[in-house]
Formats: C-alpha cells, structure tokens, sequence
C-alpha cells in the first residue's frame, strides 16, 4: 500500500520542480488525461475489491483511456466541436459508479464481518 | 498483489501524480501577469510619474499662493488676485491676444504648369483637423488660423464646401496659420519630417515654415458656450 503512495508524492513532487506549464491549447488535452487516469485507478481498485484484477487490463486501460481522451479532444478541436466534454461526461459518470461501488463492497464487506461476529 | 503488479501500479501513480501537478502549475499560474519591461523601462516609467509628480506640486503651490493672497489681502487686494485670476485664465483658453515666438506656416497651392483646366485647390475641414492634430502632437501651445484664435471650442465644419472655423469662413489660399511653442525649432523639425507635407501635396498644396521670434495671435471673441460643460468636482 506505502509504494504506490510514495510514488504518487514523488510523481507531485518531480511535477512542481519541473517547473513545466503546458501552453493553454493544450491544458484541455492534460485535463482529461488527468481524469482518464483517475478513472483507470478507480477501475483497477475496483477490480482489486472484486478479485478479478489484471495487470495486463490495468495497463492498457491507462494508456489506452487517456489515448482516446486525447484524439477525442483533439477531434472536438478540429471539428470545433467541443468533444472533450463528452470524453469528461463519459469518465465523471465511470468515476462515480466506480466509487459507488467500491463503497458497497467496502460496506459490504464491513457489515459482513459484523454479521459474522454475531 | 502479486509483487509486480504492486509495481505497476506504482509507476501508473507516479504518472498520475505528475500530471496532476503539472495540471495544478498550470492552471494556478494563468491569472498572473507577467512583468516584461526591463530596467530601462522601468526607469523610464518612474522618472515619468516623477516628472508627473513635479508637475502636479507645482500646480498646488501656485494653487496655495492664490488661496494666500485671497486670505491675506484687503478686499481690494482680493479683486486684484481675482482679476489676476481671470487674466490668466484667458490667457489659458484664448480670450486675449497672445505673443511669443513660434512657427509661422504659410499654406500656399501649387500649380502645375502643364495641367490644364486644374481647380483651384482649398483646404478641406478633414485635412486641417489633421494639421492641428499634428501641431498638437509635437508641442504647439496655441494656434490661430488664419484670423481666427484656434481655442478647445473651436469648430472646424464643412459648410456647404467652404471650411468654416469659429463659424466664419477660413477664406481661400494662402493662408496662414501662427503656433506658438516653447521650441519652435523642433516643431518646424517634426513638421518637415511629417507625411502630413505628403498629404497637403497630394492636394496641391504645400505648407512654408517660417520661424519667428515674435508673433501675435488674435484672441477668440466669440461669446463662450459652456451649456455642456460642468463645475468641476473639488
């Protein structure tokens, strides 16, 4: 459980001293990879409560995910339509049915064990 | 977790993370204006809002010397500040003659030998806004046109094809027209380097400088109409 968080606080951290600004054409492309890859966590945490996490689908979903995010954005920009905001609609609502769930089952679980206790 | 994968996930948060925070530098950092002048602008601006400064200190103390002679004199001595008030004051806007040296230009037409059937060129109410913009520009103080006191009311109108100023016709060319500045060399320098000689060619018209050490404006005697202006606050 501690790697992933200290890799998380050196990814912050490596990001601040970088120093790097993204030009503003581009701040919608990093946001919605941003959100592609919180989803992609939520997922693989999701998948973890479930006991039918995969590497292999865990990292190509990360890729691919922001990849999509990307071209969509960048198709919504060619075609001045704002596309982004369907990619940001599409990962809003996994991220929160993600997060409904993995609420259940931790409740679940929480409420099972007590069950058990009695 | 099997051990690689608890790597995998890892590498992925630190993915995650930088993004984050190139995302969050991004976004926090827009609404700052960035500071671009160098040190020569940056001295620049300042000995301006010094000069500035000076310039609205001066203004107060002469503003507090006329207070003090108000407070200080008998009331005779009173009507002479305020008669002293006024004179200045007409001085400002143009309502008594005024002498100084200056720049005379003498706007005469050119004409052409060759052509044939060539009307007689006048200046237009366009062309001599123009002028006047000009002379402002580059340091005339007070300007008269032709016989007419050039003031801050004073209108430059189209009637039907005659340029009209102060409400009176300008007449026809040459024409004359007298600035007063406090360096006139420079404005005869501005002038002669600036397109508006172009322009007034164009026309068939060419502009004469003639610097001079004395010259006399008219004064503006038409009656002020100030129904638009207002007590200034303070």
């Amino acid at each position: 459980m501690w790697l992933p968080l200290l890799f998380l606080i050196i990814g912050v951290t490596l990001g601040i001293l970088t120093d790097i600004r993204i030009p503003d054409a581009y701040s919608d492309y990093l946001s919605i990879a941003v959100l592609a890859a919180f989803d992609t966590l939520l997922g693989g945490i999701r998948a973890q409560l479930e006991k039918n996490f995969d590497d292999t689908v865990f990292l190509t979903g990360f890729f691919f995910n922001i990849t999509l995010a990307a071209v969509l954005a960048f198709i919504g920009v060619q075609l001045g339509v704002d596309l982004y905001l369907a990619a940001v609609f599409a990962f809003g609502v996994r991220l929160f049915r993600n997060l409904a769930m993995i609420r259940r089952m931790v409740i679940d679980q929480k409420l099972l064990t007590k069950f058990r206790k009695k | 977790m099997k051990r690689s994968t608890q790597w995998l996930v890892a590498i992925v948060f630190l993915v995650i993370g930088f993004m984050v925070a190139v995302q969050f530098q991004t976004t926090s950092h827009e609404a700052q204006v960035r500071e671009t002048r160098d040190v020569w602008e940056v001295r620049e601006e300042l000995k301006r809002q010094q000069e500035q400064q000076q310039e609205l200190l001066d203004k107060i103390a002469i503003a507090d010397q006329t207070i003090e002679d108000y407070d200080r004199s008998s009331s005779r001595d009173q009507l002479e500040t305020l008669k002293e008030s006024i004179e200045s004051l007409e001085n400002k806007i143009g309502l008594r003659e005024k002498e100084g040296k200056g720049l005379e230009m003498t706007i005469r037409p050119i004409f052409d030998e060759e052509a044939i059937g060539q009307e007689y060129p006048k200046i237009s109410p366009h062309l001599l806004s123009r002028l006047l913009n000009e002379l402002n520009t580059y340091g005339a103080e007070d300007v008269s046109i032709g016989n007419e006191r050039f003031t801050t009311l004073s209108p430059i109108r189209d009637v039907n094809g005659a340029t009209y100023v102060n409400n009176r016709p300008i007449g026809s060319l040459p024409m004359s027209i007298k600035v007063l500045a406090n360096d006139a060399e420079k404005l005869q320098d501005y002038m002669e380097a600036s397109p508006i000689q172009d322009i007034f060619n164009i026309d068939n018209m060419e502009i004469i400088f003639e610097r001079k050490e004395q010259l006399v404006l008219p004064k503006f005697d038409e009656p002020l109409h100030l129904e638009t202006l207002e007590e200034a606050g303070g």
